[in-house]
């Protein structure tokens, strides 16, 4: 296996710094972490391969001192989703790292962070919602990925042995144009499907939409859509 | 939520102080004996004490990297938004909040770390540094009197 070359920051943050830093580690990953606290930065230390940097990551000199400009990807994992602003803003516009992500806790600045250049925005809240969401409506129609602020979704919906989609092929049901069959999971088998794959009872469909998500399930299963 | 401050404020230019520390409280005090309106947004109550008596603006007490306060504070209708919290990274981002979300022409943000400063200034924003005001003041200061020295020399 290729030993992944790319250089990631972890800057803030407790427990998802530590979690993150050990799988990223493992996985090959060239890691550093910047804290504020001499306390996490003891705790962090124990993690093998992980250099870590005391200081508060929100300041130019102290991103200058953990060699930030060498970085990939930077993750301002903070509590506090100013902090998170300032730490990838000046990770991308000062020292030039390629990639930032920040975590944030107030949903409706995730629009506000895009604009300002941050490459990923990860809502804590959004997330668990739709983790939640997922886990609690398996067997109906259920978001997987929200992409884009939510604009395209990725879901997974479940054919029911009623369903007026059971024994068609894809290319005869009337899909709306922003949606498609992105994959079918039937059984342990995970199959691309073409215009003449015919949908059985069971199957679980991943549907790739952008718009007119409702509509489809209706066609596909004959049921109102709960979203 | 109905805005109770929008239908005063959108009769007359106003400025909206973020923080009410010393200097919100002072810059806000200042505006309104020059007879400007003000509103000032402060998360504790308490710090509106520092107002003087003769404060005529309004004063808001909440988050203010909270939209909704941002919303109620009529922050879209401001001529000029300062802001002066105790926190730089509070100031950056909603001095950024109120360029790109409420499109405010003027805005300024006090930025205690000269460092810090310097990069945000290059990003557009309207800063000040109090180090860096009161370096320079201090070397005109210096500098008057080593004039001051010179010409007694003569």
């Amino acid at each position: 296996m290729k030993t992944p070359s790319q250089r990631i920051y972890l800057i803030g943050g407790n427990n998802k710094a530590k979690l993150l830093a050990r799988s990223l580690t493992e996985r090959g990953y060239t890691v550093a972490a910047i804290n504020a606290s001499a306390e996490i930065c003891e705790e962090l230390a124990l993690i093998p391969h992980l250099r870590v940097y005391n200081g508060d990551g929100s300041l130019p000199n102290v991103l200058d001192d953990a060699s930030i400009h060498d970085a990939d990807i930077a993750i301002a994992l903070t509590g506090k989703d100013e902090d998170n602003l300032v730490i990838c803003q000046l990770c991308k516009k000062r020292f030039g790292v390629k990639r930032t992500v920040a975590l944030i806790s107030d949903p409706r600045k995730t629009e506000f962070f895009y604009k300002l250049g941050i490459d990923s925005v990860v809502c804590e809240v959004t997330s668990v919602a739709s983790i939640i969401e997922q886990q609690t409506l398996m067997n109906e129609f259920s978001t997987l990925v929200p992409i884009g602020d939510g604009r395209i979704k990725i879901s997974q919906v479940p054919i029911p042995a009623d369903a007026p989609s059971v024994n068609k092929r894809v290319m005869d049901i009337k899909l709306p144009n922003h949606v498609i069959i992105g994959c079918i999971v039937r059984g342990e088998d995970g199959m691309i499907p073409r215009g003449n794959t015919v949908i059985h009872a069971g199957d679980v469909l991943v549907l790739i939409s952008s718009d007119e998500q409702e509509s489809s399930v209706r066609e596909l299963t004959g049921r109102e859509s709960e979203m | 939520m109905p805005n109770k401050l929008s239908p005063l404020l959108k009769r007359s230019a106003f400025t909206v102080v973020v923080g009410c520390g010393r200097l919100g409280a002072s810059i806000a005090n200042m505006l309104s004996d020059e007879g400007g309106g003000v509103v000032v947004v402060d998360q504790e109550r308490e710090s509106f004490n520092k107002l003087s008596a003769s404060f005529g603006g309004m004063t808001l007490t909440g988050d203010s990297t909270d939209i909704s306060v941002l919303d109620e504070a009529n922050l879209g209708a401001a001529a000029a938004v300062v802001v002066v919290t105790g926190n730089d990274n509070t100031n950056i981002m909603v001095a950024q909040m109120a360029k790109e979300l409420y499109k405010v022409k003027h805005v300024v943000a006090r930025l205690y770390d000269p460092a810090r400063e310097s990069v945000y200034r290059e990003f557009g924003i309207d800063t000040i540094s109090p180090v860096v005001l009161s370096t320079r003041e201090i070397r005109r200061l210096l500098q008057i009197e080593e004039r001051g020295d010179i010409e007694e020399n003569v």
